[in-house]
């Protein structure tokens, strides 16, 4: 019996609770296709739900790095002056 | 050749980032500080159940497993799952085990699934016990 395709589980699971929601959930319900698929023998479908969940993982992360990049836009371009004012953190 | 040593960059890169992140989030306590919030919470007062996770990571590098318990529940979770799934990975790999690996069953992600959901629906429960799930 040969192994299953990579069900990105775990990546899923950290892009779920490191940042995107929808995006670590449709990961999780693909994954849960790989494993169900592989099992039943449909290894087409398996390989098809991994190349989903790779897809869901990758925007994540993609979704994550925006979100920082926006996120340290806005913190030097408005608030950067006013917190070296304060001069607190 | 090459695509052993592309794997090599890439989990270089990978870890090189990790330590990043972490010297960030152990030095900079992120419940005071310029950290982004989640955008759901900061739109409409909802926990996600990623909604923690930051100060979870802070106190996690500090040991402090209790505070990471109160910030988010799901993230000690989420680095147990990790830690497993490497170790079983490291083990079958260089020390030639053939160990299962849970998370290949077929109801595993269907269970992750159904305790992700339930935990995001009771952390918003504004009544002990669920509300210790919220982070303070």
């Amino acid at each position: 019996m040969s192994s299953p395709p990579k069900n990105y589980l775990v990546e899923s699971i950290l892009v779920t609770v490191f940042c995107c929601l929808p995006f670590g959930i449709a990961g999780i319900v693909f994954a849960s296709q790989v494993n169900s698929k592989f099992a039943s023998g449909d290894i087409d479908g398996a390989n098809q739900a991994s190349a989903d969940a790779k897809k869901w993982m990758k925007w994540g992360i993609i979704a994550w790095a925006i979100l920082a990049v926006l996120y340290l836009i806005f913190l030097f371009g408005l608030g950067g002056m006013a917190m070296m004012n304060a001069g607190d953190f | 050749m090459l695509v052993i040593s592309k794997t090599k960059i890439k989990y270089i890169g990978l870890l090189a980032f990790g330590l990043i992140v972490a010297i960030l989030y152990y030095f900079i306590n992120p419940s005071f500080n310029f950290f982004p919030r989640c955008p759901l919470y900061a739109t409409t007062g909802i926990y996600c159940p990623g909604c923690g996770s930051q100060r979870a990571l802070h106190d996690f590098l500090h040991l402090d497993i209790r505070g990471v318990l109160g910030h988010n529940v799901l993230f000690l979770f989420g680095i147990l799952v990790f830690t497993y799934h490497f170790s079983i990975k490291i083990l079958n790999t260089y020390f030639k085990k053939g160990y299962q690996n849970i998370l290949y069953h077929r109801k595993t992600p269907i269970i992750i699934l159904v305790v992700v959901i339930g935990y995001w629906i009771l952390r918003n429960i504004p009544i002990y016990p669920f509300n210790l799930l919220a982070p303070d």
